[in-house]
């Protein structure tokens, strides 16, 4: 035992493959340890806010303040308003108001703005252009309003009493503040979803979920599996007849139809995540039943096995103690493609709206239902699904790994 | 040599393939990109074997052909797979499945592009005597000449038909065609006929041109519901009597064949016939000789040649063809629509360009199910009405494409100017809320007695827990996304909400029912803007003889009973005086307020409205003074829109 387990690490691909999934699996376990927000608490007002670092404002504006003279600054600052493309634009706008173009210096940044200031009219639809450049011109005007002030802002606050504005402060354009000391920092990694939940947070609660699912429906699929597999293999006969009758009944239907069938008609009320696990594991069941029952006709007239039978000892004992360690490694094997299959299954019901009941736990199925469902693969909006695909890919890719590594152990015929 | 040439055909095919992926936003790229590949391809045959070369011509040869084959005269088949883009406006948002049929009598044709009456008649097939403008309420003569007028005492209207009027066989639209279509809704029950039918006596021609609309009378001699006659002249379409003659005669008088037929045949009086239909787009194409190219009426043909409607397998594909220029209006709900422009920089515009976007007019509603354990309690009801975070609901499930009830309160009313001058809003303003409020909703808990008895949470009453499900129709995004938040409410204040979503096909059988226990707080959408409105509005909110019935499709689904609201409900419909009309509407408010059988939940749109500025511009805007409707350039007075476009490239 200790030899093989030895050997099982030695394997690389099963090396990788179960770093992987220990990878996240630890995540799994001790993210909430440190990140003890509600995985499903809406905290965004607004949907789909990009992955950053969110520093309250209110809290900045009252935090010390530092002086830095950097030299770039007001560059960086007209630059972030006025690129390229800004310039090109409102050369465009002042052409077609028909400013001549030799007075346009589209990268004298005052003189433009000078230019821009004294000409434009929001009103003005030249012939040929559409309310939405029309729009974007408003737009950019906007944008560039104060653009080259080099004043401060002034902070105001209303008193009480009178209801009037009362000036309590500066901020200069050199003022600088310490993230660090500001009190109220959210760092969102991935963002926020659709309901303007803290993605990652969610993503380790999902992720944990899906694990929980798949290995609910593996050890359900497994079990069902064996039982069935060592009964046909090994009495065989008419409870052999029996059990392929129904396996193979189950192999002609494709099993993701009968899990849709039978999600749709629990409804949805009563789908909670364990319930469509015990649905998936009670729908994967028969290629494992298959293989089972292949390895145990072949088991079945060794000496070892006959022995045993002249020994007097009951179908169980000969069953548990001189069939199954044999094909132990293979069931091991299987139960770890039944997990990695099993979240795959969620995801899949989850995309078509048949995966579990959404309030109670997140799922990563259900996320990438709600990102679709918001078009955020349409709107460029990658924080809210691609994720989701990173993590679903490398938990079935660990576990295919490891099934391979495992395999190469096991399998003389693999052995290097 | 043949090896390089399959190498560079690859190549090509790969770079068409790549350029092709690439969205190229204008006309120009496209043909570019065309060109390109059209040179490369040239390169490569001429390097193929004079045989392969040969092919190649000929296959090209053969589809040239094809192509310039498609003229006018061909097959729609033909001429609707390759539509010319310059002439055909696509609209986006309301056709899902096949078309069933063209019968202006049948309510299930599922033609939506085409054919829907009601508040905001659909008119580019068949017309309405007036169009509805649901900007400022104005009733537009479309077919009638001038404005309808009241007899002295309010119980008929009289308005007669433009003379030049035609129907698309030539004939004239007549008085006759009018009362006909009216007899013919009685006589076979259609849902106008029975919707209309207890408060319309009679439709009658007084002359070849003039109609005379006759209210039902009550005890005193007074209309039942003028408001109504009134609606109805620019609600239902006018249908040609000898056409309705061949129905009738083909469905051998019988009222269910009458409404099944799918009606290929028929006679219409709008803009716009049928071309092509089948499972992937409908086609209409314009009647060149349109009645209303005459001076007496819009003076030209609407500018578009076609009218065509891609059926989409859901929203997001219709989404990507809107984003990718194949869409000119889109009547879709498109989350962060401000992206296009703001990020992408596409040439797509809302009726506003700030939040909300749209014009909003309906109020989607969360009905309580008072049938419901629990919910019959005033305090469950008004906690949870309150914790309801209203602000994210319209921020993140709508992503603020509705007002906030900050800028609007809420009430009985729709956010039009209109509506909201019809009560007081100092009265109602202690009773009004605007969500979010835990600590309010957990103190009505709390002194009703309904509190957590046995430690679990969850609040009991009775010693039973309080437990609801939240249900919309699943795909209902913005729909779903606010029961999500309407649950997370609930954990909030200790009442345990799940959320549920059953097929559309099957919520419409349970929701319906006056008596159903599967549903315990529900959404159904509300009355937008028309010219019922705000009375048909409270009537679907309240009105108790809507409760407790089967089939219901009027209104009150949560089964409300209030005496007063029904007394309020039968007098505002005669009420002339204004004061007397705030008066009561003011009252209606309040009790809305105070025993919230339901509440709203957003504002949205009665449409969405969203335009590419592709291949046309100067479609209506909010800022453009013209007062037109966005209502799909096809609803009501928004018809008018059809008639401005331009192309932006002429």
């Amino acid at each position: 035992m200790k030899h093989t387990i030895r050997e099982i690490f030695h394997s690389p691909k099963f090396l990788v493959g179960f770093s992987i999934f220990m990878f996240i699996l630890l995540v799994v376990i001790f993210y909430p340890l440190f990140v003890t927000a509600e995985p499903l608490e809406i905290i965004g007002k607004g949907t789909f806010f990009e992955p950053g670092i969110y520093v309250n404002v209110y809290d900045g504006v009252n935090s010390k303040q530092y002086t830095l003279n950097l030299d770039d600054a007001a560059e960086k600052r007209i630059a972030s308003k006025l690129g390229d493309q800004e310039r090109l634009d409102m050369q465009e706008w002042l052409l077609s108001f028909g400013i001549p173009e030799e007075e346009i210096d589209i990268y004298d940044t005052e003189k433009l703005i000078e230019l821009w200031e004294n000409n434009y009219d929001r009103s003005i639809r030249f012939p040929g252009m559409t309310s939405a450049r029309q729009k974007y011109f408003g737009r950019l005007n906007t944008s560039l309003a104060g653009l080259l002030s080099t004043e401060g802002i002034v902070l105001a606050a209303e008193n009480q009493e009178t209801g009037e504005l009362e000036s309590t402060g500066i901020i200069e354009q050199t003022n600088y503040l310490n993230v660090g000391q500001v009190a109220n920092v959210r760092v969102l990694p991935l963002g926020t979803d659709n309901f303007g939940r803290d993605m990652l947070t969610e993503l380790v609660s999902a992720t944990g979920t899906s694990l929980k699912i798949g290995f609910i429906a593996g050890s359900i699929a497994t079990m069902i599996g064996l039982t069935l597999g060592l009964l046909a293999g090994y009495i065989g006969g008419w409870v052999d007849d029996i059990i392929m009758f129904f396996t193979n009944l189950f192999t002609v239907i494709p099993s993701i139809v009968l899990l849709i069938l039978i999600s749709y008609s629990i409804g949805q009320e009563q789908r909670g995540a364990v319930t469509v696990a015990v649905v998936i594991g009670f729908t994967s069941w028969v290629w494992t039943t298959r293989a089972v029952r292949a390895q145990v006709i072949s088991l079945r007239h060794r000496d070892h096995v006959n022995l045993s039978k002249l020994s007097g000892h009951s179908v169980g004992h000969i069953i548990v103690h001189d069939i199954l360690p044999y094909i132990a490694s293979y069931v091991v094997m299987a139960f770890i493609l039944q997990i990695s299959s099993g979240i795959l299954a969620e995801a899949g019901l989850s995309i078509l709206g048949l995966g579990p009941k959404t309030t109670d736990v997140p799922t990563l199925g259900l996320m990438m239902n709600w990102a679709m469902i918001y078009s955020a693969h349409i709107m460029g909006k990658w924080w809210a699904y691609f994720p989701v695909i990173v993590v679903i890919a490398l938990v079935s890719f660990s576990m295919n790994l490891m099934n391979t590594g495992l395999d190469q152990v096991f399998n003389p015929a693999l052995r290097e | 040599m043949k090896k390089r040439i399959l190498l560079i055909l690859s190549l090509v095919l790969i770079l068409s393939m790549f350029l092709a992926a690439c969205q190229p936003e204008t006309q120009e790229a496209v043909q570019e990109a065309v060109e390109e590949v059209a040179e490369e391809v040239e390169e490569a045959v001429e390097e193929v074997e004079e045989e392969v070369a040969e092919e190649v011509e000929e296959e090209v040869a053969e589809e040239t052909e094809e192509a310039a084959a498609a003229g006018p005269d061909l097959d729609p088949a033909e001429v609707a797979a390759s539509l010319p883009r310059e002439e055909t406006v696509y609209i986006a948002g309301l056709q899902w499945s096949a078309v069933v049929g063209w019968n202006p009598y049948s309510s299930a044709n599922n033609n939506a592009m085409g054919i829907a009456a009601g508040s905001n008649a659909r008119v580019p097939i068949f017309e309405t005597p007036y169009m509805y403008n649901m900007i400022n309420g104005e009733q537009i003569p479309l077919l009638a000449d001038g404005p309808w007028t009241w007899n002295d005492d309010m119980t008929e209207i009289t308005f007669t038909l433009k003379d030049a009027a035609m129907w698309s066989d030539g004939t004239p639209v007549t008085a006759e065609d009018v009362a006909y279509t009216w007899a013919t809704h009685v006589k076979y029950e259609t849902t106008a006929g029975v919707g209309y039918g207890d408060y319309i006596d009679n439709v009658e021609a007084m002359d070849d041109k003039t109609v005379v609309v006759k209210a039902k009378l009550d005890e005193d001699g007074n209309a039942i519901n003028p408001l109504l006659l009134k609606a109805y002249v620019s609600s239902e379409y006018v249908v040609q009597k000898a056409w309705t003659e061949i129905l009738e005669a083909r469905a051998g008088n019988d009222a269910t064949a009458l409404k099944e037929d799918p009606a290929l045949d028929f006679v219409s009086s709008g803009p716009y016939t049928k071309f092509y239909d089948d499972d992937q787009k409908v086609v209409y194409i314009r009647d060149d000789n349109y009645w209303g190219q005459d001076a007496s009426m819009w003076g030209a043909l609407p500018v578009p040649k076609y009218l065509a409607h891609t059926i989409y397998a859901d929203n997001n594909a219709g989404f990507l063809a809107l984003k990718a220029g194949e869409v000119d209006v889109s009547q879709q709900f498109n989350a962060n629509v401000q992206d296009l422009w703001l990020v992408d920089n596409l040439p797509i515009s809302t009726w506003m360009e700030e939040a909300p976007y749209g014009l909003t007019a309906s109020l989607p509603t969360a009905y309580f199910n008072l049938e419901s354990f629990g919910l019959d309690n005033i305090a469950v009801r008004k906690a949870i009405a309150y914790a309801v975070d209203y602000d994210t609901i319209i921020a993140n499930a709508m992503t603020n494409q509705s007002p906030t009830f900050d800028q609007v309160p809420r009430s009985v009313m729709n956010p039009t100017a209109g509506e909201q001058a019809l009560y007081d809003q100092e009265a109602v303003a202690d009773l009004q809320w605007v969500g979010n409020d835990i600590e309010g909703a957990n103190a009505i808990l709390d002194e009703a007695g309904i509190v957590d008895t046995d430690g679990d949470g969850w609040r009991e009453l009775d010693g039973q827990k309080l437990s609801y499900n939240a249900v919309c129709p699943n795909g209902w995004s913005d729909w779903q996304a606010a029961m999500e938040i309407v649950a997370a409410a609930g954990e909030k204040i200790g009442i345990e909400i799940t959320t549920l979503y059953p097929e559309w096909g099957v919520y419409q059988t349970v929701f319906v029912n006056g008596d159903q226990q599967e549903y315990d707080i529900f959404m159904v959408w509300s009355d937008g803007a028309g010219p019922t409105q705000p009375w048909g509005r409270v009537r679907q909110l309240m009105y108790g003889q809507f409760a407790e019935t089967q089939g219901n499709w009027n209104g009150n689904w949560g089964g409300y009973i209030n005496p007063r609201i029904d007394e309020i409900v039968n007098e505002i419909p005669s009420v002339t005086d204004q004061d007397r009309l705030v008066e009561l509407y003011t009252e209606a408010t309040e009790i809305y307020l105070t025993d919230i059988p339901s509440f709203t939940l957003m504002y949205r749109p009665d449409q969405f409205y969203t335009v590419n500025e592709t291949i046309w511009t100067n479609y209506p805007s909010a800022e453009d003074g013209r007062n037109i409707p966005p209502m799909n350039l096809l609803d009501g007075f928004s018809i008018a829109g059809l008639y401005e476009l331009e192309l932006v490239n002429p």
